[in-house]
C-alpha cells in the first residue's frame, strides 16, 4: 500500500494539473509541477540511499521545497525531523541524538556553523540546499532525477512516523512529538470538516514550518486540492501585503501575530483583508481587548481554538455564532473529549471538577500523537487513564464550553513558540560567576510573553550583563534569548526547596527591579 | 568593511537567500522578516562578541541598526572608537 497523503497529492495533480498548489515568496507551482518535484525529491533520496523509516533532520525554512519534503517523506515512509534554524550547534547535536537522525538536509550556513563548533556526526547522507559544501550533495542534483513517481518500495501502513517535532531545545531530554502519517491525515480531515474547507479555498500558513500548525496548514490544502499560500517570513506588513495580493480565504494565525496585524490595520476604512471568509486564532489566548476589537472589525467568521501539539486542536469557537460565550475557547471537536481534573496544591488527582471549578485540562482525542519518541515513560506520566494532561488550567461551563485559565506547567510561550525555562537555567547556570538562575515569563504587549532571567551571583562575584547576553547569544536559540535580566539575592523557593518559578515575576516587581 | 558586510549578510541569509539585485545598503532585514524582534537580540549580541563592541540602548531601539548599510557603518565607527581599528 502506498502513502495516503502522497496518493492524494498525486491524484490532485491528475485532476487539476494546472491549478496552483503553492504560492511562496513570489513563486508559484502547479499541482503537476508539485507532483513532479515530489517525485524528483523521492528519487534523489532513494538514489542517496534513504531507506524506509530513516530519520532526516532539516533546519527548516518556509519554502516550496520544505513542503515537498513532507510529501516525499510520506511517499518513502521516512520521517522528517524539522529543526529551528537558529538552534545552536550543541542543541542540534542533542536533538539529532534524541531523534536518531541519520541524514541531514540543510543550507550551507548550517554546515559552516557546525564545522566551526566541533562538527556533527551524520551517519547517512548530507544535502546542501543552497550552495556547494565539501562532504555534502548539492540539492541541484535533483534536476538530474526523473519526474516519474518511484515504484512502491515498501508497504506504507500509515502508522509510521512522518514528523518528529522537537519540543525542547538545548538540554536535558528533548521530547520529540511523534506524528504518524495517519495523525497528519486525521488532523487535516478534522480541520477540513470543522472549518468547511473546500478545494476552492486558498489557505494561508504564516508560522514556521518546524511547528505543527504550519505543517498542518500546508499539508491540508494539498490533499484537499485547494491552494496553499506559504508566507516565507512573518512581519505584519508582509502578511497584509500577502492578504491583499494573493487573497487567501482561510488561515489559522497565532494570537501574537493577530495582535500585530490589528495594530497595523489601524482605523482605516479600507478592508485590506476582505478575501477571508474565516480567520482562526490559536496557540495562546488572545488579549480580551484585541479579541473584542477584532470581533467588531472583522467582516468574516472569526474563531479561536485551543489545543496542544500532542493532541492537536481540542476546541473551537466562532465568535459570531456563539456571541454569549466570548470568553470561552469553545466546544470540543468530535474527535476530542475533555475532563477537568481536580488540582490541589499543584498536584492533580484524577477526580473530575464540577462545572465552573478550575482544574487541569485533560484530553482524550483521536488526533493524539503516537507519543514522545523513545520517551514512553514521560508520555505515560502525562496521562490520566486515556486522557492526556495538558498542563493547562481551565474549567467547563454547564453547556460544555471550555474556559482557559492559565498554565500549570512552567512553560513560556513567546510569539507562539514554546520555551522550556529549565533549558535556559541549565545553559546560563554554567557561567562561573552565576550561583543559580531561573528563566520566567514576563508579560509583553507585542509577543504576549517574553523570556526574563533572574540571576543570583556567586558570593563576591560581579555579574557583567553584557557577558551574560553574549553567552546567551552563543548558547541559546533565538526564541530562548532573555529579553530582561534581574540580579537578585535569592530565588523564591518553598519549604521543600522547590523553585517557585511562577512567583519570580511578583518577587522582582515587589523589589522594584 | 567588506568583511563586516559579508559577516552580516551570511548571518541574515542563514534561512533565506536575499534576492539578487537587492540594494544591500538600504536593505531593512527586520522589516523584510529575515530576522525578527526575538532574533535581533541574538544577532546584535553575536556582532558585539565578534567585533568587541557594544551598542547603546538608543542604538538598539533605533532604525539604523536594522539596515545592512547603516549597521556596517555603525560597526566600523565603533571599532574605530573602541580599538582604533576602524574599517
Amino acid at each position: 500500500m502506498r502513502s495516503r497523503l502522497a496518493d492524494l497529492l498525486y491524484e490532485n495533480a491528475v485532476k487539476t494539473p494546472d491549478k496552483t498548489a503553492i504560492y511562496c515568496d513570489g513563486e508559484e507551482i502547479s499541482y503537476k509541477q508539485m507532483a513532479n518535484l515530489v517525485s524528483r525529491y523521492s528519487n534523489l533520496l532513494l538514489y542517496l540511499g534513504a531507506e524506509y523509516a530513516d530519520h532526516i533532520a532539516i533546519p527548516m525554512n518556509n519554502s516550496i521545497e520544505s513542503v515537498a519534503l513532507f510529501f516525499t517523506a510520506a511517499e518513502l515512509g521516512v520521517c522528517v525531523v524539522p529543526l529551528n534554524p537558529s538552534l545552536p550547534v550543541e542543541a542540534v547535536r542533542t536533538a539529532m541524538l534524541s531523534a536518531d537522525v541519520k541524514h541531514v538536509i540543510a543550507r550551507k550556513a548550517f554546515y559552516v556553523q557546525c564545522e566551526k563548533n566541533g562538527g556533527i556526526d551524520i551517519p547517512g547522507f548530507a544535502i546542501c540546499l543552497d550552495k556547494e559544501y565539501p562532504g555534502t550533495v548539492p540539492f541541484k542534483t535533483i534536476d538530474e532525477m526523473s519526474n516519474f513517481r518511484p515504484e512502491e518500495i515498501h508497504d506504507i501502513s500509515g502508522l509510521e512516523s512522518l514528523i518528529l517535532t522537537m519540543t525542547s531545545g538545548s538540554t536535558g531530554s528533548p521530547k520529540p512529538i511523534d506524528l504518524s502519517q495517519d495523525n497528519k491525515y486525521d488532523r487535516a480531515m478534522a480541520h477540513i470538516r470543522v472549518y468547511n474547507l473546500t478545494k476552492d479555498d486558498r489557505i494561508l500558513a504564516a508560522t514556521p514550518l518546524y511547528h505543527s500548525l504550519a505543517e498542518r496548514l500546508v499539508i491540508l490544502p494539498l490533499i484537499l486540492g485547494a491552494s496553499s499560500i506559504l508566507l516565507p517570513r512573518f512581519t505584519p506588513a508582509l502578511w497584509l501585503k500577502c492578504a491583499e495580493d494573493l487573497k487567501p480565504t482561510f488561515t489559522i494565525v497565532v494570537s501574537a501575530q493577530l495582535a500585530q496585524i490589528r495594530e497595523l490595520l489601524g482605523d482605516s476604512e479600507e478592508n485590506r483583508i476582505g478575501s477571508f471568509r474565516s480567520i482562526v486564532s490559536s496557540s495562546a489566548l488572545l488579549e480580551p481587548l484585541v479579541k473584542y476589537d477584532l470581533i467588531r472589525i472583522l467582516d468574516c467568521e472569526f474563531h479561536e481554538m485551543y489545543g496542544t501539539s500532542e493532541v492537536s486542536t481540542v476546541t473551537d469557537i466562532c465568535f459570531q455564532k456563539d456571541k454569549r460565550k466570548k470568553n470561552s475557547v469553545g466546544k470540543p471537536f468530535d474527535e476530542a473529549n475533555i475532563r477537568i481534573l481536580r488540582n490541589i496544591n499543584e498536584t492533580t488527582d484524577e477526580t473530575d471538577c464540577v462545572c465552573g471549578e478550575v482544574g487541569e485540562i485533560a484530553v482524550k482525542s483521536k488526533l493524539q500523537c503516537k507519543g514522545y519518541y523513545k520517551q514512553e515513560e514521560i508520555m505515560k506520566s502525562s496521562m490520566a487513564g486515556d486522557y492526556f494532561r495538558t498542563g493547562d488550567l481551565g474549567y467547563l461551563d454547564e453547556d460544555g464550553y471550555l474556559y482557559f485559565f492559565g498554565r500549570k506547567k512552567e512553560l513560556i510561550i513567546t510569539g507562539a513558540v514554546n520555551v522550556y525555562p529549565s533549558d535556559i537555567d541549565t545553559v546560563v547556570g554554567k557561567m562561573p560567576e552565576i550561583k543559580e538562575c531561573a528563566a520566567f515569563s514576563y508579560p509583553d504587549e507585542r509577543l504576549g510573553e517574553v523570556v526574563a532571567l533572574a540571576i543570583v551571583p556567586k558570593e563576591g562575584a560581579e555579574i557583567n550583563l553584557h557577558a551574560v547576553k553574549t553567552y546567551c547569544a552563543r548558547n541559546l536559540a533565538d526564541f530562548q534569548q532573555p529579553h530582561k535580566y534581574f540580579i537578585v539575592d535569592a530565588l523564591p523557593r518553598n519549604a521543600m526547596g522547590k523553585l517557585l518559578r511562577m512567583t519570580i515575576l511578583d518577587a522582582v516587581r515587589k523589589m522594584n527591579l | 568593511m567588506e568583511e563586516i558586510r559579508n559577516f552580516i549578510v551570511d548571518y541574515i541569509e542563514r534561512e533565506y537567500t536575499i534576492p539578487g539585485g537587492t540594494d544591500l545598503d538600504r536593505f531593512n532585514y527586520v522589516e523584510e522578516g529575515y530576522i525578527d524582534s526575538i532574533g535581533l537580540i541574538q544577532f546584535i549580541a553575536v556582532i558585539e562578541d565578534e567585533y568587541g563592541i557594544e551598542f547603546s540602548d538608543e542604538e538598539l531601539s533605533g532604525e539604523e541598526i536594522k539596515t545592512v548599510g547603516s549597521l556596517v557603518k555603525l560597526i566600523c565607527e565603533k571599532r574605530d572608537f573602541y580599538m582604533g581599528e576602524g574599517c
